[in-house]
């Protein structure tokens, strides 16, 4: 150990221990800087488009690739099937967890929380392939859902490989997200507010409207943001219970360089999420703070 | 109350609708690793392990498992200095900057993972060192690093600076108080960060599916692969594989710091 010490001191003198906190930071700042350089490849890449000729990226630069991303139908049909999506799941997600939050928090029975917590956890620490296998066999033409059907004499039907199982698969997979930050939101709230607004005379309903759910906002602001750029970048989800007729804008990316081979396009369309993404949460950041993402000293 | 029976009749039927959308994919895929068939059908023909029996002895699947073993190890091994390290930094000092670090860090959080994942891959491909299995290693840290700071951020309320001054005052080096007294006052956040750090590595799907090639493919992209040409049972039961790990890590996480902690407000 004094060896050590000896090392180290030799190796970092007092007088520079004001950069301690930054050395330590050193590591992590590098790490990230992997993703910086990265982002900067795309950009570099966007610019160029691809040369049909010898299927190479061209070496002049030129903002071809940006003008297709708008204008060609099949990018603007990606895109805005996307965003749509990803608004419904938010919207149909945040419906399902704030119960399941109010639950999870409210509830007197310690054991009931941890099997709430338990059900939460597993999906989520068991990975978007598997679960999308899962619904694969729940709903397929085979399926579960199909053969229950066929017993009481309804003829299959196609739950799979359209837009609303898609949708379907997003909700599953965001909702444990959305509880988790939902509920240290909840756990904020005093009960006592709610018996007050009781007492006062005022139904479950209108406590909930007027009491509870205002005062769970930043909640469901991070919540809600989460879902919503999670959901719209997604990847598995899309490509496996979608089947290939229902891209997502990260599909699309994936064609573009893995299909198409046309590199540059696909930086370009990952660049643009990119910076849809990083907008949407600068702007929440800007209007309501970091919240429950802060990491750090607390003010 | 008054209308209090109206009030958890609504609210279970959500949790409960919440319940069985949470759960039925991991039962359904239980189910169906232990069936007797050589197709998944419901009702399923009769119970067996023969599909166990099966992936134990199929090399492609328990090579995939190896790799996302790998991976994973390598991943949590670079986080847990690099954002042990970070995180202490974060919540001790008066960093200069700090909020403009703290966007810098949260990077990989607002990226989204195809962009980070594509970024990476042009990356490591200019460096050549694509088709190796440490690079997958070291993405799933970069893409995962603010859990395994927010982990070691959150337990820092228990960092007392007036413990670590006792120590130096006791004549302790600079290194042996940040090892005696630093270090073990975040371990708890230490411990859930490196758990989450492993799992999520071990699940990558989409960063894997972007850095491998077919020599190396790890479980998930494997199992992806494999449920686009045909659904067969031993895919239900390599998938229990990952149940089982998830169930071990949620244990693990409920004994040493308690699920509780997610419910805390900040």
């Amino acid at each position: 150990m004094d060896a050590l010490e000896a090392v180290a001191a030799a190796l970092w003198p007092r007088r520079l221990s004001s950069a301690v906190p930054w050395l330590m930071l050193l590591p992590a700042v590098v790490l990230t800087g992997l993703l910086v350089l990265g982002l900067w490849e795309m950009a570099d890449g966007s610019f160029r488009t691809l040369d049909t000729a010898t299927f190479l990226p061209s070496d002049d630069y030129s903002f071809a690739n940006y003008h297709r991303a708008f204008t060609e139908k099949l990018f603007v049909t990606v895109a805005s099937r996307s965003l749509i999506g990803s608004l419904i799941v938010t919207a149909a997600t945040l419906v399902l967890a704030f119960p399941y939050s109010y639950v999870m928090v409210r509830t007197r029975s310690a054991a009931l929380r941890k099997f709430l917590l338990i059900a939460l956890f597993l999906p989520f620490f068991i990975g978007q392939v598997v679960r999308a296998y899962g619904w694969l066999i729940i709903l397929g033409s085979q399926g579960m859902v199909n053969e229950a059907l066929g017993l009481v004499g309804v003829a299959p039907i196609r739950l799979l490989y359209n837009y609303p199982a898609v949708l379907f698969g997003l909700v599953q997979y965001m909702l444990p997200f959305a509880v988790l930050m939902l509920a240290p939101a909840l756990t904020a709230i005093p009960e006592e507010m709610e018996s007050a607004a009781g007492s006062l005379g005022a139904n479950w309903v209108r406590t909930f409207v007027h009491v509870v759910l205002p005062m769970a906002k930043p909640g469901f602001i991070g919540a809600g943001l989460v879902v919503l750029t999670l959901s719209l970048t997604d990847f598995a989800i899309p490509a496996i219970l979608g089947g290939g007729s229902q891209d997502f804008i990260a599909n699309a990316i994936y064609d573009q360089f893995f299909r198409t081979s046309d590199q540059g396009m696909g930086a370009t369309l990952a660049l643009l999420l990119v910076a849809v993404g990083s907008i949407m949460v600068g702007v929440v950041f800007a209007l309501f703070g970091a919240g429950t993402l802060a990491m750090g000293r607390k003010p | 109350m008054k209308g209090d029976r109206s009030k958890a009749v609504t609210l279970w039927t959500f949790v409960v609708a919440a319940l069985i959308m949470l759960s039925a994919p991991t039962l359904v895929v239980l189910g169906a690793s232990f069936t007797a068939g050589n197709m998944i059908t419901f009702p399923p023909e009769g119970l067996s392990l023969k599909w166990y029996a099966a992936i134990a002895g199929a090399t492609d699947l328990r090579d995939a498992f190896l790799r996302s073993l790998i991976v994973a190890s390598i991943c949590t091994a670079v986080a847990i200095p690099t954002g042990t390290l970070a995180g202490i930094a974060l919540a001790k000092y008066r960093v200069r900057f700090a909020a403009g670090v703290q966007v810098y860090l949260l990077l990989p959080f607002t990226v989204p993972l195809i962009g980070s994942g594509i970024g990476l891959m042009l990356i490591f491909g200019r460096w050549g060192v694509l088709g190796q299995l440490w690079p997958v290693g070291v993405a799933a840290a970069v893409i995962n690093l603010p859990f395994m700071i927010w982990a070691v951020t959150a337990s820092a309320a228990a960092l007392d600076p007036d413990l670590e001054l006792a120590a130096a005052n006791c004549g302790a080096p600079p290194l042996s108080t940040f090892l005696a007294v630093t270090v073990p006052a975040v371990m708890p956040g230490i411990i859930t960060g490196a758990l989450l750090m492993f799992i999520l590595a071990l699940n990558e799907f989409l960063v894997s599916l972007l850095l491998v090639d077919a020599r190396i493919v790890t479980l998930p992209v494997q199992i992806y692969n494999s449920i686009r040409s045909i659904i067969t049972p031993d895919l239900a039961a390599i998938s229990v594989v990952f149940i089982a790990v998830a169930a071990a890590a949620i244990a693990l996480l409920d004994r040493l710091v308690g699920l509780d902690i997610f419910l805390k407000s900040k």
